[in-house]
């Protein structure tokens, strides 16, 4: 149970370092903060949007431009608050993008792993259920599910990762053969470890970096995917997202009547998610890199320099006297130690 | 091959510092270093991994980032020309054509999707101006003359259809392509079998001589160093420690260091079950002894070894090092 | 004098495919039919080129690849022939050092967990029983308890091949492989880790399999030896006798290629000319013949017999056996011509 705990406060402590070292990252900085705001925004949006989304009472205020009352107007056929539905609509994108991406995650490395180390028949079917996969052509696959299983929130869900799996698990499982060739796998296997000892302790860690950065790269792209859906009335019908907004907008003449206001909002928090997400993960990706680690901490580590200490440290180095050809002697050199024996 | 003859001198190297920031604090990855080299010889650096050797002989190629590192030296004269004031531009002319580099790993130093055939022809291209079918003419005979086997057809291999022998013959094929006034070599058959070892090593000699080119040995291998250098500067910790013409040097070694070093090469004619080694490990490059770098390591150091840094005084005809109490001179001796 | 280690007849055959998946294009031999013994106590030099297949056969020997042909013996019982929970436990008194310290370490686990793996695998101790075990074998290795929860890219080549060590020995084993474990360093570290090695077979009771290309080293260290060529050996025996009259080509020929440091005017280094060629498809008849200066014609084709020459001194070679009583061809002892060796890739 210790060694449980030990273990949970370890994965802390690496997630923590993590953080720490994407905010280092000037890219990292905006997209941590980006990304930030949206989750608080979502958290907290009964108290962020000043009306009430869902409210289709108000039809003085219908087709409204930006205001002060209304900071993005108000939708043409229903008088709704855009800014709310706006706010409101960041909730449904967040989960579905953030809840399949990690989903994906799981999902992906577990197949991946298991097909890259097991190897046989087990990756031999792995891979032909990805092969299929990838094949068939998704939207019309997706519609068919929804049509089958209906269009609830977390059906479409279902529906990402069930769609989205394949590609993690094929990097992944490139991956594994590399490290099931390593010689610290074969140290223990020779120690006697089972095969379960070595995915879980040295394969799965091994790709962690990689699945990081997968969920936070696929979870932006998911988020377009899932506007993209209700924007062509494949979500969920109950639930405010921005790809349904966008649909409205269209069919509710927002181009006719020139309420760019309404195409540009959920556009924008389309933009703004998956642009943070994106920041992320692509410094994230960096991180993994072993090459690309260094070099914003040594640039900052040599800015911060203080310059006279290295010319004492070049200094130091001089022979109090300098034998070559010229006969030349260094003055002014301080020799190491004490002690100018004669 | 004195000092006293007016021989041209190829490199001149005064004073090399270089400094590394990290954050376990200054990384001192070589302390003032003096390299002479003349033509048609060949100069050994010899010393273990970590005494800064590598990072010397970038540094001659002005090919240390200057970010990350810090370097400061007072001379760097290239066969008369002062590098310090050549501009990148300048310095890619001269890179290749006039001084060109062998590294270790002909794997990573080759491109893995072109021909050998076509990075050679590069060469040429590139440094002469010559049109496809010249260049490939002088392709084809410089790996006639490396030795490698039906250089026609070998000429449209890719690196990794060779084996590893082939490829660093490959490299020097392509270090001697524009017949340098100078080549680095750094670690160049340390990743070999033994006997391609042989191989290359008496290629790169022969063409060494042959081509007239001065040649830089960087390595930590003295049983290489006994069969390629005219003369050697042994790097400990950043430092010369020794400096003698290769004879001179085994024969006769000053510097207990060198001493150690020569007692830990294995040798056919060893007692058996026996390895003599250096006591103690290679001092981390960020805290050093106080005094004489090896003092902790030495059998002979005394309490002025410890305080103090010995300077390189001479020793004799083109020799110097960098010891208070060196060996095989009058009083001790050396084994 | 028992042996520890016996080889019969061991062969390792990968298939090549060819395009179609059933298709066998050929076959990579990395082993031919090697017989050889490891006496328990001694060390047993594997000596070779890149391609001879002593790495393998290393990893044949310690159950981590499977023959396609013969058998492997440890302490006398087929390894291969064993129940799957057995196997473990055995496999478990053979341990193995690789050649890369880089590679061999995983670079996320700290040094505790690196010495300390082989005993959480094996379940049978707690936590402090095992701490204290992994300081006592960081000790035995030349290292510290300071240097328990460090990383291994804090430390040199020289020091993670130490704590390979520590964690080979950990369990107690009787014997272990050592491949190419000096090979990556430096030669001046060299005298280090073989010095520790010693230390450690004296006092654990160690058989080694010592593999090899430096053949200073092997002869130094080693108290039997064999030479492996493209699979197969080419002479084998007492060390002592092999470097006092090696009679195989290419036996002479590695010995010949060590770089002395004595130095001598003329400088000399020999040179065996010729690449190591692929073991796909190797050619029947001696595999030594498109290197070896001293081929004949029958060479090419009659594979030699591997026979004793004198007590405990193998070799393969018809210019020492002669050539078996059998259909030889044409000129088969004439030597051969330069432009009959022209080696094919």
């Amino acid at each position: 149970m210790k060694r449980l705990w030990m273990g949970v406060r370890k994965r802390l402590r690496g997630a923590g370092e993590l953080l720490a070292k994407i905010w280092a990252h000037r890219q990292g900085k905006v997209g941590l903060i980006m990304v930030t705001l949206l989750v608080l925004v979502a958290i907290f949006a009964p108290y962020i949007a000043p009306y009430n989304p869902y409210d289709v009472s108000q039809r003085t205020t219908k087709g409204l431009p930006p205001s002060w009352q209304h900071p993005l107007g108000t939708t043409i056929n229903t008088g709704q608050d855009i800014f709310s539905m706006l706010v409101y609509g960041t909730r449904v994108s967040l989960i579905v993008g953030v809840t399949s991406g990690v989903c994906i995650a799981i999902v992906g490395s577990i197949l991946g792993v298991a097909a890259g180390y097991l190897g046989g028949a087990v990756d031999t079917l792995i891979m032909r259920i990805v092969d299929i996969m990838l094949v068939i052509p998704t939207l019309p696959l997706v519609i068919v599910l929804t049509n089958v299983l209906g269009r609830d929130f977390w059906i479409i869900i279902l529906i990402f990762v069930a769609l989205g799996w394949t590609g993690l698990a094929r990097t992944i499982r490139s991956l594994v053969l590399v490290l099931k060739n390593t010689n610290y796998v074969k140290a223990a296997e020779l120690a006697g470890a089972s095969r379960w000892h070595i995915m879980i302790r040295h394969i799965l860690p091994g790709t962690s970096h990689l699945v990081i950065m997968s969920t936070a790269l696929s979870s932006a792209g998911i988020m377009v995917a899932e506007a993209g859906l209700s924007f062509l009335g494949l979500g969920d019908p109950t639930a405010i997202s921005w790809g349904k907004m966008l649909a409205e907008a269209q069919s509710g003449g927002a181009l006719l009547f020139g309420a760019w206001w309404w195409i540009f909002a959920p556009g924008l928090g389309i933009f703004l998610a998956v642009f943070g997400f994106m920041r992320v993960g692509l410094v994230l990706e960096e991180i993994a890199n072993p090459r690309m680690k260094r070099t914003s901490s040594v640039y900052k580590l040599f800015r911060s320099l203080d310059s006279s200490y290295v010319e004492e440290v070049f200094r130091s180095m001089d022979d109090y006297q300098r034998i070559g050809v010229e006969g030349v002697s260094s003055g002014g050199g301080q020799s190491r130690g004490t002690g100018l024996e004669a | 091959m004195g000092e006293g003859r007016a021989v041209e001198q190829v490199l001149k190297l005064r004073n090399l510092k270089v400094v590394f920031p990290t954050d376990y604090g200054l990384i001192r990855a070589v302390e003032g270093v003096d390299l002479d080299i003349y033509h048609r010889e060949c100069v050994a650096l010899v010393g273990e991994s970590g005494c800064g050797k590598s990072v010397t002989s970038q540094a001659v190629m002005r090919l240390l980032d200057s970010p990350p590192a810090l370097i400061r030296m007072d001379v760097l004269e290239f066969d008369g020309r002062d590098l310090t004031q050549c501009t990148e531009a300048e310095m890619q002319e001269i890179r290749g054509k006039e001084l060109a580099m062998i590294f270790q790993d002909a794997m990573t130093s080759l491109n893995p999707v072109m021909t050998v055939g076509n990075q050679i022809d590069e060469m040429y291209r590139r440094h002469y101006g010559d049109s496809k079918q010249a260049a490939r003419e002088k392709t084809v005979h410089a790996l006639e003359l490396i030795g490698i086997p039906e250089p026609k057809e070998r000429a449209n291999s890719f690196p990794h259809q060779l084996s590893g022998g082939m490829r660093q013959r490959v490299l020097l094929a392509m270090a001697f392509a524009c017949m340098p006034k100078l080549i680095i070599a750094d670690e160049p058959t340390t990743a070999l079998d033994v006997t391609i070892q042989a191989q290359v090593l008496k290629t790169l000699r022969g063409m060494q001589r042959g081509c007239g080119t001065s040649l830089l040995l960087v390595t930590h291998d003295l049983s290489v160093v006994a069969k390629m250098a005219d003369r050697v500067y042994v790097m400990y910790a950043g430092k010369i420690v020794e400096k003698a013409p290769v004879k001179e040097l085994f024969t006769n070694p000053h510097h207990p260091y060198t001493v150690g070093l020569m007692a830990a090469v294995p040798r056919l004619t060893d007692e058996k079950k026996k390895f003599t080694q250096i006591p103690g490990t290679v001092p981390s490059p960020v805290h050093k002894p106080s005094g004489c770098y090896f003092h902790p390591r030495c059998e002979y150091a005394t309490e002025r070894c410890r305080r103090e840094m010995p300077r390189l005084e001479p020793m004799g005809r083109d020799r110097q090092v960098r010891c208070f109490h060196p060996l095989g001179v009058g009083g001790k001796s050396s084994d | 004098m028992t042996e520890i280690m016996t080889l019969r007849n061991v062969s390792v055959h990968f298939p090549v495919r060819g395009f179609l998946p059933f298709l066998k294009k050929g076959e990579i031999q990395a082993v031919s039919d090697v017989s050889l013994g490891v006496r328990r106590g001694e060390i047993f030099g594997l000596v070779g080129e890149s391609g001879c297949g002593k790495t393998t056969l290393a990893n044949t020997m310690v159950g981590l690849v499977k023959p396609t042909a013969g058998q492997v013996l440890f302490e006398g019982v087929d390894l291969h022939s064993l129940p799957r929970e057995e196997f473990k436990k055995t496999r478990r008194r053979m341990q193995m050092i690789f050649q890369d310290p880089f590679s061999s370490l995983n670079p996320r686990f700290n040094v505790y967990q690196l010495v300390s793996e082989p005993m959480v695998i094996r379940g049978e101790d707690d936590e402090e029983t095992m701490k204290a075990r992994v300081v006592e074998l960081l000790e035995m290795v030349g290292l510290s308890a300071q240097d328990l929860y460090r990383y291994p890219s804090d430390f040199s080549g020289g020091q993670r091949q130490r704590i390979g060590i520590a964690r080979a020995i950990s369990l107690n084993p009787t014997f272990l492989v050592c491949d190419e474990p000096v090979s990556a360093l430096d030669v001046s570290i060299h005298a280090q880790i073989l010095n520790l090695l010693l230390e450690l077979q004296e006092r654990l009771n160690l058989t080694y399999v010592f593999i090899s290309h430096n053949l200073a080293d092997v002869k130094k260290m080693c108290d039997r030896l064999a030479v492996m060529y493209l699979g197969k050996l080419m002479e084998a025996g007492d060390a002592d006798k092999i470097f006092a009259r090696p009679l195989h080509p290419y036996t002479q020929a590695l010995i010949a290629a060590v770089l002395d440091i004595y130095f001598s005017e003329e400088r000399e280094i020999v040179v065996l000319p010729g690449d190591t060629p692929s073991p796909i498809n190797p050619p029947p008849g001696c595999r030594f013949w498109q290197r070896c200066p001293k081929a004949m014609r029958g060479c090419k084709t009659v594979p030699p017999a591997f026979l004793e020459v004198e007590e405990d001194h193998f070799v393969a070679c018809h210019l020492v056996n002669g050539f078996p009583n059998q259909d030889l061809p044409e000129g088969f002892d004439q030597p051969m011509v330069g432009r009959e060796k022209v080696p094919g890739r």
